[in-house]
């Protein structure tokens, strides 16, 4: 993930313009999800605020957006960006210092982001520690909070986020050049509470079956999905009184017929699975949207789709065709793609389920 | 793993020539590669194909790979036990996991393949 820095007494005035979420309810000590748009209404990422006191705030891009959102700030802050579609010419009357916690020239304060998640976290979090009093502060954090602490000597910011809907998560922020050593003191600490590495592909698995967004899939991308329909319109705050790109959002807040809603189906053996891209159909065979993440779990396959809104009640039952995976399916007659409203047979059923799951 | 005495495609699939016959399955790079299977689409029984035309799909939760024919060839028996068990394949490719049996209708597309030192000495240089 990338992680910037961004202070002074300008860094809230900044980040209230720049994102969605009001910075100004954000207590020191807690985090908030939010978003970063261009005054079109385009989301260019999705992020988290962490703030750190009065005027100071570290923020958590995906790492892929990194470079374009240090250039939409930097664009911002030179005076080269539109902030205002209606207003073309409006500045930005905010200058607060960001810095790229990732660049080892910050010195002591670079950071990088290791995500401890699951059941035993908090437990292997208080073995390295050492101290009792960890686990008196772990218990009483709420979640999208943190603090800083000392682990086993090694400075960090522990925060409860993440990313894969266990619901005792944290997230360590370290200096890079002490990250291996935290790493490796975390599998040790945690071997007989069968701590794992997980690689991103198993990260993935988790965050779908959880029904979190991954920028590019359930959020922008193809689609062009907007908070409001991957499910987080609460983030925008459209009762402030300016942020880039609160016009579109307002307009978008109210029409939208699509939306993200997490399927379930079957995984018993034999059943083939669904993938990105797989039309889901309504009861009349009729293609309602597209799968846009799928991953296995246990006896289901859960499935991010972006379906029409009236189709993604809970409980709703819909169908699964399977895109031809190759030139002789399609020499058999089976699509390549397949467009809103097209009919077609379903291949395997499945059912709308709760928008997130929680572990 | 490789298996002296079967032949290796560069796409990562095996065959064992039997007279008349050969027997196909991908390799234990390949399914490796893909990880956990979870389905296997086999050819009909009866149906004829021309040597690296596709004959099988294999899917694990996270991708799906062709299986090309390294042959020309009619299907002669498929491994049906692949319909409820594709793990089969990850768990023992060469043997229990064959695919399936064509009866060789151009030997010709042999000569292409390389024995199990030259699939060796191919997988080093990926």
């Amino acid at each position: 993930m990338g992680v910037l820095e961004i202070s002074g007494a300008d860094a809230e005035p900044f980040l209230n313009t720049v994102a969605t979420n009001n910075v100004s309810r954000l207590q020191a000590g807690r985090a908030q999800y939010s978003y970063v748009l261009d005054a079109a209404g385009t989301v260019l990422d999705d992020i988290i605020i962490y703030r750190q006191g009065q005027t100071s705030f570290m923020i958590v891009v995906n790492a892929a957006n990194e470079p374009k959102i240090e250039a939409w700030f930097d664009a911002l802050l030179a005076g080269k960006a539109v902030l205002d579609v209606a207003e073309p010419g409006r500045k930005l009357e905010c200058a607060p210092t960001i810095r790229d916690l990732r660049d080892l020239a910050v010195g002591d304060q670079a950071r990088v982001d290791l995500a401890l998640q699951g059941p035993a976290s908090s437990e292997v979090l208080v073995r390295l520690a050492g101290e009792a009093s960890m686990r008196g502060c772990l218990t009483n954090l709420k979640s999208f909070a943190f603090f800083e602490a000392s682990l086993g000597g090694i400075d960090c910011l522990i925060s409860t986020t993440g990313y894969t809907g266990a619901s005792v998560s944290f997230e360590l922020f370290v200096h890079p050049e002490q990250a291996p050593q935290l790493w490796n003191a975390i599998l040790e600490a945690g071997q007989s509470l069968g701590v794992l590495p997980c690689g991103l592909g198993a990260r993935d698995s988790l965050r779908i079956e959880a029904g979190l967004p991954l920028y590019g899939h359930e959020l922008a991308g193809p689609f062009g999905i907007s908070p409001f329909e991957a499910g987080y319109g609460w983030a925008v705050k459209l009762d402030k009184d300016f942020f880039i790109g609160r016009a579109p959002m307002a307009q978008g807040a109210r029409s939208y017929d699509l939306q993200v809603a997490r399927l379930e189906f079957s995984a018993a053996r034999g059943v083939r699975p669904v993938r990105p891209d797989d039309p889901i159909l309504d009861g009349q065979g009729a293609c309602i949207g597209w799968i846009l993440s799928s991953a296995r779990a246990g006896k289901s396959q859960y499935a991010l789709a972006y379906i029409a809104r009236a189709e993604a009640r809970e409980g709703n039952t819909v169908g699964a065709y399977y895109l031809a995976r190759s030139a002789s399916q399609v020499q058999q007659g089976r699509c390549e793609r397949m467009d809103k409203g097209q009919t077609a047979e379903a291949d395997l059923a499945g059912t709308v389920v709760g928008r997130f799951a929680k572990f | 793993m490789v298996v002296d005495g079967l032949l290796y495609t560069k796409d990562h699939e095996w065959t064992k020539v039997e007279g008349e016959v050969a027997t196909i399955g991908i390799t234990d790079h390949a399914q490796e590669q893909l990880g956990e299977l979870v389905f296997v689409e086999l050819p009909e029984v009866g149906k004829e194909f021309a040597a690296h035309k596709e004959i099988a799909v294999v899917e694990s939760s996270k991708a799906a790979g062709d299986v090309y024919c390294p042959v020309a060839g009619k299907v002669t028996e498929i491994n049906d036990e692949l319909n409820t068990r594709p793990e089969l394949i990850n768990e023992d490719c060469y043997e229990g996991g064959w695919i399936c049996k064509v009866q060789i209708t151009d030997k010709a597309p042999l000569d292409d393949l390389m024995d199990a030192a030259q699939y060796k000495e191919f997988l080093e240089t990926l």
